[in-house]
């Protein structure tokens, strides 16, 4: 019976089985190949002019961490919220994520953050270096102004902003459609600077005679006063009553005025400039026409705008040069001149000449000037050569022997004249002026690119204040990097958006909020390029056990006793945050 | 209780009785049955059992190793190709001890491709330390496979019961199906001798230097020499519980035949009838009937045999270069006996063509006009190509 039998076997049982530890044989000699943490640079944030760690911010999305996402932000840019909205996001267009489906929608998650951290009115906390003895004068409150006394601000220094216009912001307050940018937003952002400590007094008179005494009371003074004059056309009738400049008509609307219009409107120009007034006259009854003398892929205005303006019917004629402007009384007449590609520019853009004397007669009720803008006074440029002046990327600082350092900055000397260029031009200045106070004139240049992004141009004052990402590799992740198996095709949200109907009959702004819900789930798209995002595929992957989880920030590390240098952690690390080096490297 | 059972579902039903923890398998025709019904069971909670779908064969006995190293009752199931496909592992499984239990139906190896029976996928691992174990009906499939884990697990060797495919695996008959109970006191849970233990750390399958490994060796030779009375002891108590045994070997009127055939799997059951038609003609034959080819019962068929004027063995397999090889085997067990029976060989079936009841006769009638072999193997039934 079963019961009664005897399950032992007779034979005993020789089973290889070992009691000893392996551990005294340090399998780490054989490696030839060395595999190690090291985070990278993401293609975006050398993309974003204010050198912005997308990556980062991306992450800490995912995770929820929505004020520190934001808080990631503000170390390099004073203007989420702004630039969440306005920004012609380049970054996206440099997206790793654009090789495999689409690119992140960056700008989306930036304006939620922004959103979201003024709506539950988070405080940053940010650090701020220690109190120095040096004050700085900033002359404008714009982008470029408000950037560099932010940023003067965070490594310690007094500043004084000083602006001719009743409120703060520049073109931000008196350029950008209220479409585009709500004033509530502005004023939060500038606000948000002021709590840091910035005094801005705004309705000063700006002279020759100011900046000289300023000059005595400020150890260096900015001087971002920005493009507001249009440049003339150079055309007989250009200066007839009813011809206007495009930039103080935006000044008017965002001052208050609301004119109506009616009928056909030309505006001349192609820049950003051009598509708002255009798009203004729209909203303000009007029928627009944009003429421009080469073709509209030449265009100086953000693609997203001039693709907006199309949408609410304004339309654009390409190479038509005006060559004169006449009035009967009743309507104008703008005589332009067909032209035609002849070859291509310097910038890429097409190279134009007449087509023959063929010309059209336009007949129009109004006309805007809006080919460009320049300095309002001369004076604000930088000087064109002088000793002891120094051209940066988006500065120009001069070590005038007559007291103050003066340095010039935003439009005065940006090759792009966009918002995000503003910011990157007072960070380029704050911190040129803090190497300048510390370390002496001849030092600026080498010390600046210590702090570029990837190999530049953007520089980013965490690195330069010794933050944790100046630990990361210069190296830029290329999309062949990214072990694209831990990634799924997700189409990229769609911007919510105002109907056309609406568009046309209002200033409300046009891009509408998205939920929490599908901002996280855009930033989980990310493939956080260089980046470690603790998803333990390399612990998981370790056929050594050799990676081992610590207290660390990178929170593991590998024991090198008895890696093997096989480098499976370095093929399965999905964002390429390790290397595989060859040994004694 | 008596159920109409397709072989794959005595095996499946088997395993269920067993209380077998983890099933680690990938499908293959004809196996596929059998491990469509259990994951059935694992899914709707007929089972408690762990069922691991893998990416191959080579993937499923290795995860069984690794299972039953922890201590818990494995099964898996397989044929042919997939067979092969286990080779380095089947060597493996056995050096380390552990006792997995494998249905494995007999399916021909490609190419071409066939998917019909066959025997030479399982019996070209004879020398992997697998105990085999080949079964002739549905009721001999469950009682062996229940058997099995009690032998595996009492020597530490791993199992394989072998069943023909679809004259086996796929053919519904009657079976008697136990009674959990009765098998829950015919095999208790199981009782490693030997497992892995977090407390107290090893490391199993370690390097084994020439000082050591011949013994090793031996040590699984005499647990395959054990198996044979240990096969004896698991029919004891199965038949005191069940009233069912088979034997290592079935001799079926041998005493006075003069002509012995010696089959294996769903060949014997028209043998039967063969010999019994036979006899009623006056003609003195007999069968032997091999279940247990690993370990090889070698004293029991000399024993069989010794008085046998002439043996024929009937092969669906082939050794190429060499014969069937039961009848190698046969020989093998034979040839140191002192006036030992001429041992005919004879080729039959490939690749699931039938084994009629005129094929054995002609098998007899061929044996019995020839003094000696023509030839050490012969194929029957081959067409003109």
């Amino acid at each position: 019976m079963a019961e009664k039998r005897e399950s032992e076997s007779v034979v005993p049982l020789l089973i290889p089985r070992s009691y000893m530890s392996t551990e005294s044989n340090l399998t780490g000699s054989w490696r030839f190949l060395k595999p190690g943490y090291a985070e990278k640079t993401a293609p975006c944030s050398t993309a974003c002019p204010a050198g912005e760690d997308i990556g980062q911010i991306e992450m800490l999305m995912t995770q929820g961490m929505f004020k520190e996402a934001w808080e990631t932000i503000l170390r390099e840019n004073p203007f989420p919220a702004v630039c969440g909205r306005v920004c012609y996001h380049p970054c996206e267009g440099k997206c790793n994520r654009g090789e495999f489906d689409e690119a992140i929608a960056i700008h989306s998650i930036e304006r939620f953050l922004a959103d979201t951290a003024s709506r539950n009115e988070f405080k940053p906390s940010i650090d701020k270096l220690p109190s120095k003895r040096e004050k700085v004068a900033v002359v404008g409150a714009g982008p470029s102004g408000l950037a560099a006394a932010y940023f003067l601000t965070l490594l310690g220094y007094t500043c004084d902003v000083f602006e001719s216009m009743p409120e703060a912001g520049g073109i931000l307050r008196w350029g950008i459609p209220l479409y585009r940018l709500p004033v509530s937003v502005l004023r939060s952002e500038i606000s948000r600077i002021e709590e840091m400590g910035v005094r801005i007094h705004t309705g000063k008179h700006i002279s020759q005679d100011f900046i000289k005494e300023a000059i005595s009371d400020y150890s260096a003074i900015f001087v971002g006063c920005g493009h507001s004059r249009t440049r003339r056309l150079n055309i007989p009738g250009e200066d007839i009553e009813g011809v206007e400049n495009g930039f103080e008509f935006l000044r008017k609307i965002r001052e208050g005025e609301k004119p109506s219009f009616d009928g056909l409107v030309a505006v001349i120009g192609g820049g950003n400039t051009a598509v708002d007034v255009a798009r203004n006259i729209i909203r303000l009854g009007g029928k627009s026409l944009i003429v421009y003398r080469r073709r509209r892929q030449d265009m100086p205005a953000f693609d997203q705008e001039i693709q907006m303006a199309i949408e609410e019917r304004v339309e654009i004629r390409e190479l038509l040069a005006p060559a004169k402007v006449e009035f009967n009384g009743n309507e104008y007449t703008l005589t332009v001149q067909h032209m035609k590609v002849a070859g291509k520019d310097v910038d890429g853009r097409a190279a134009i000449e007449p087509e023959g004397d063929k010309t059209e007669e336009i007949k129009v009720q109004r006309i805007f000037k809006a080919i460009g803008e320049e300095a309002a006074e001369a004076w604000y440029n930088p000087p064109d050569k002088e000793e002891n002046m120094l051209t940066l990327g988006n500065s120009v600082l001069v070590n005038s022997s007559r007291g103050a350092a003066l340095i010039f900055g935003g439009d005065l000397t940006n090759k792009t004249k966009s918002v995000v260029h503003a910011v990157a031009s007072g960070k380029e200045a704050a911190i040129a002026l803090d190497i300048f106070f510390h370390e002496g004139f001849d030092a600026i240049e080498s010390r600046l690119e210590t702090c570029a992004v990837g190999d530049g141009p953007p520089l980013s004052m965490e690195v330069y204040m010794g933050g944790p990402r100046s630990q990361r590799k210069r190296h830029v992740v290329v999309y062949n990097e990214i072990n694209t198996d831990y990634f799924q095709l997700i189409p990229r949200v769609t911007q919510p958006r105002l109907l056309i109907e609406e568009r046309l009959k209002t200033f409300e702004e046009i891009d509408l909020k998205i939920s929490a819900n599908l901002a996280m789930r855009e930033a989980e798209r990310c493939f956080n390029c260089g980046l470690c995002n603790q998803c333990d595929n390399c612990y998981l992957f370790c056929p050594d056990l050799s990676v081992i989880r610590d207290n660390s920030s990178q929170g593991r590390h590998i024991n090198y006793d008895y890696c093997k240098g096989c480098g499976l952690c370095v093929v399965e690390c999905p964002r390429n945050a390790m290397v595989l080096e060859e040994e004694g490297q | 209780m008596k159920r109409v059972l397709e072989g794959s579902q005595a095996v499946a039903e088997a395993v269920r009785l067993a209380r077998v923890d983890v099933i680690s398998a990938y499908p293959i025709t004809p196996q596929t049955h059998i491990v469509e019904f259990l994951s059935e069971y694992c899914a709707n909670g007929t089972m408690n059992a762990r069922f691991l779908r893998v990416e191959s064969e080579h993937s499923a006995l290795a995860t069984l190793i690794g299972a039953a190293t922890t201590g818990v009752r494995t099964f898996t199931a397989t044929s042919s190709q997939g067979l092969a496909l286990m080779h380095e592992l089947l060597h493996w499984s056995s050096g380390a001890r552990v006792p997995i239990v494998m249905a494995e139906v007999n399916r021909a190896l490609a190419p071409g491709w066939n998917i019909w029976t066959d025997q030479t996928d399982s019996l070209a691992q004879r020398d992997t330390g697998w105990i085999q174990l080949y079964c002739e009906n549905g009721q001999e499939v469950i009682d062996t496979t229940i058997q099995a884990f009690r032998l595996g697990e009492w020597v530490n060797l791993p199992v394989m019961v072998v069943l023909d495919a679809f004259f086996l695996s796929h053919t519904y008959e009657p079976v008697d199906v136990p009674d959990q109970e009765l098998v829950d006191r015919f095999l208790p849970p199981y009782a490693p001798k030997f497992q892995v233990d977090t407390e107290d750390p090893c490391a199993f399958g370690s390097l084994v230097t020439p000082n050591a490994y011949m013994e090793m060796r031996y040590n699984i030779a005499e647990a395959m020499e054990e198996t044979l009375s240990r096969f004896q002891d698991v029919e004891d108590e199965y038949a005191a519980i069940f009233d069912r045994r088979y034997g290592s070997v079935e001799p079926v009127l041998c005493d006075d035949a003069e002509i012995v055939l010696v089959t294996s799997g769903t060949i014997t059951s028209t043998s039967r009838q063969v010999i019994d038609d036979l006899r009623a003609r006056g003609e003195k034959v007999g069968l032997l009937k091999i279940k247990l080819f690993r370990p090889f019962p070698v004293d029991i068929i000399r024993q069989v045999l010794k008085t046998a004027p002439k043996v024929a063995v009937i092969d669906r397999n082939i050794s190429f270069g060499a014969s069937g090889i039961f009848a190698q085997e046969v020989r093998a067990a034979l040839c140191n006996l002192a006036g030992h029976p001429p041992v005919f060989g004879y080729i039959v079936g490939l690749g699931g063509r039938d084994v009629t009841a005129d094929l054995l006769e002609d098998i007899y009638w061929r044996t019995k006009n020839n003094e000696a072999p023509e030839k050490e193997s012969i194929w029957l039934g081959l067409q003109e190509v």
